[in-house]
């Protein structure tokens, strides 16, 4: 009899296909866990006790963000209520939102919840990209927030004829036929005031996840459709 | 190869994943070092039917 190889055996085959297959389930069901944590949402005591979380609470509307650039990450990281200058946020440097500062866990996660529902009714994925999902039709809306353009030193606010960065997009939200940005120009969804300031707190509060540097070069390439 | 780590949240895969083809190297040895041992049990119980 010829001697059989280990490779045309079939228990061979059967149980290193258990064992990759074993292997992997337990891997994903682990990673399940994992994620779960990371995603979580943090709350109001948090932002008030410094502690860091990818997501934060929703009161995050209340603090001024900031998106530098971390050398020890290498990448851009947001940074809320300012910078400790050890990498980390401060938690301390407020920013008025539609002229408050003191939204309560409630009101701002009302706000949030406002926001979210009109971002899915609306179908702004049918053409911008939220974390990663949607098209790149028309601009990236990861980091909107941060984006200079809506910033005191940028074009939208004076195009608006807001003096805010949240009241020239809310304004923008409202009526974006009325300011064409580029040849791609948005449509008038009927986005009413209220959905308009909640999508901005929408947009906010997805600002300031840590997204550990997505999108890429956000805010560095100049003249490109998502360029700002 | 490692470095330090840096993620918000700390977790092994985070720490895994920090420098490129970690968490890929991992994965293999974690699933075909155990196919060499399969191979030499398979190969011993071959050895003794025959």
């Amino acid at each position: 009899m010829a001697n059989k190889s280990v490779w045309s055996d079939n228990r061979f085959w059967q149980r290193t296909a258990a064992w990759v297959t074993g292997f992997a389930s337990i891997l994903l069901i682990w990673l399940t866990f994992d994620t779960s944590a990371q995603i979580s949402m943090g709350n109001d005591a948090d932002l008030k006790n410094g502690v860091t979380k990818r997501v934060p609470g929703p009161t995050v509307i209340n603090y001024k963000i900031s998106y530098e650039m971390s050398t020890k990450r290498g990448h851009e990281v947001p940074y809320i209520g300012g910078n400790d200058g050890k990498g980390g946020s401060l938690f301390k440097e407020k920013e008025k939102f539609f002229g408050r500062d003191d939204y309560s866990e409630k009101e701002a996660g009302d706000l949030l919840h406002l926001g979210k529902l009109g971002s899915q009714a609306k179908n702004c994925m049918d053409c911008h990209t939220l974390m990663g999902n949607g098209a790149y039709y028309a601009p990236d809306l990861t980091k909107a927030w941060l984006d200079p353009a809506w910033g005191p030193e940028g074009s939208m606010q004076a195009v608006t004829g807001k003096s805010t960065k949240e009241e020239a997009m809310a304004e923008f939200l409202q009526h974006p036929e009325l300011y064409p940005t580029h040849a791609r120009m948005m449509p008038n969804l009927g986005i009413t005031a209220q959905e308009a300031k909640g999508l901005v707190a929408f947009l906010k509060h997805l600002s300031s996840i840590d997204t550990n540097g997505f999108p890429r070069n956000f805010g560095k390439i100049q003249g490109a459709l998502n360029g700002k | 190869m490692f470095e330090q780590f840096t993620d918000v949240v700390p977790s092994f895969f985070g720490w895994l994943n920090q420098g490129p083809l970690t968490l890929t190297i991992f994965l293999h040895t974690f699933i075909i070092l155990p196919m060499f041992w399969i191979y030499s049990q398979e190969k011993k119980r071959l050895e003794q039917e025959k």
